[in-house]
């Protein structure tokens, strides 16, 4: 598939078919993540690949829940994350991304240069499922500390975000974007 | 060209021909830019577009050398900030992305342990751009360290803007080299880390 054609027809997909992803497949997806660029080449990202139903269960339970006519209901993403036959969820080790090489961060983003080079990342796979025919959700909105109990993860390194992976059952709608015009200055502010 | 080749091939460009780049192409990347997703589709990003030889020279005055185990050396993009036609500064609206829906302002509540995710969803648009420019055989490189409060004053940022990074955009003196990556073998962990 072309660049701008994945780039401008990718949408955030909630609903899932059962239908099964291969390894090959997903090796695909996160080799394009693997391709992004990263602070001093650190590639901190991790990625956890969640094909056990139980654990793609109990981190479901573990997202946000919104509010709709005054009552607390489950995250649409929840859904998706037990439907879909993957789970992808993007770690960073710490002290890394935004440091320079005395151990100390570089600028005034600190540490949280991770979130930034995690999200290259992320774009990437999320890209290239597209172009695979399938679709991805970036969820960021879940209990970090329940999911970081659930997948064991070490110290040093922390949870960021997750997608399902998997066949849409649906399309997709296109949330609207502002015009350029609302996000370009020129030169700079005047 | 095909998404897996531009996701494959692109390389951070450190050299650049001064040849033009012309608004059409900076466009097409902008909006691409524009298509990431992001946070509530909140879409905290924007984008500064810099033609001014005055002012881009300015921003490269606030990039910070790079500390070697014995010495500090000039950023290798330094060049590239003044022989590239354009440079784009990727800011951030903040207390947007990241926040608990219905709550802003004085009450506003950040729905995460991260805060805020103008980083993250900065980063996606970013990564849109950088494949967009390749794709028309353009180069870039992502610079994010330089002095923020000095380049968010040479810019006349307004309150509750930051810049995240910046990057230069034009035509490659030359192919860029692709640092060694990891294997994926050690950055894959199968159902949950044991």
């Amino acid at each position: 598939m072309e660049v701008f054609e994945a780039i401008k027809n990718r949408r955030s997909i909630r609903q899932y078919k059962s239908d099964p992803v291969d390894d090959k497949t997903v090796e695909k997806v996160l080799e394009a993540a693997h391709w992004a660029p990263s602070w001093g080449n650190q590639q901190c990202w991790r990625f956890v690949v969640v094909r056990d139903s139980k654990i793609k269960s109990a981190i479901a339970d573990t997202l946000n829940k919104v509010t709709i006519d005054n009552e607390l209901v489950e995250n649409a993403a929840a859904s998706s994350v037990r439907q879909a036959p993957i789970l992808i969820v993007f770690c960073a080790e710490k002290s890394k991304a935004g440091y320079s090489i005395d151990g100390t961060p570089q600028n005034d983003k600190g540490e949280y240069w991770y979130m930034f080079d995690i999200a290259l990342a992320v774009q990437n796979l999320t890209l290239a499922a597209h172009a695979l025919g399938l679709g991805t959700v970036i969820v960021g909105g879940f209990n970090i500390a329940k999911v970081e109990k659930i997948l064991d993860v070490p110290g040093g390194c922390t949870v960021v975000t997750m997608t399902p992976l998997g066949v849409p059952d649906h399309k997709g709608q296109v949330s609207p974007r502002k015009q350029l015009s609302e996000v370009i200055i020129k030169d700079k502010f005047s | 060209m095909e998404l897996f080749e531009a996701i494959k091939g692109r390389r951070s460009i450190r050299r650049y021909k001064t040849d033009p780049v012309d608004d059409k192409q900076i466009e097409s990347i902008l909006d691409a830019g524009r298509w990431a997703p992001s946070w509530a589709n909140t879409q905290c990003w924007r984008f500064i577009v810099i033609r001014d030889a005055k002012i881009k020279s300015q921003l490269a005055e606030t990039m910070m050398a790079v500390k070697l185990p014995d010495r500090e050396i000039p950023n290798p993009a330094l060049n590239a900030m003044k022989t590239a036609p354009v440079v784009i500064v990727v800011c951030a609206q903040t207390g947007i992305a990241g926040v608990k829906h219905s709550t802003s302002g004085t009450n506003l509540e950040y729905a995460t342990d991260k805060g805020d995710w103008f980083m993250f969803d900065t980063a996606l648009a970013i990564e849109n751009m950088l494949l967009a420019a390749y794709g028309q055989g353009l180069g870039t490189v992502i610079i994010g360290a330089f002095d923020a409060p000095r380049a968010e004053k040479v810019l006349n940022i307004p309150k509750g803007c930051r810049i995240v990074a910046f990057f230069p955009v034009g035509v490659p003196e030359g192919p860029g080299k692709a640092p060694p990556r990891k294997e994926l073998s050690e950055l894959v962990i199968k159902d949950k880390f044991s």
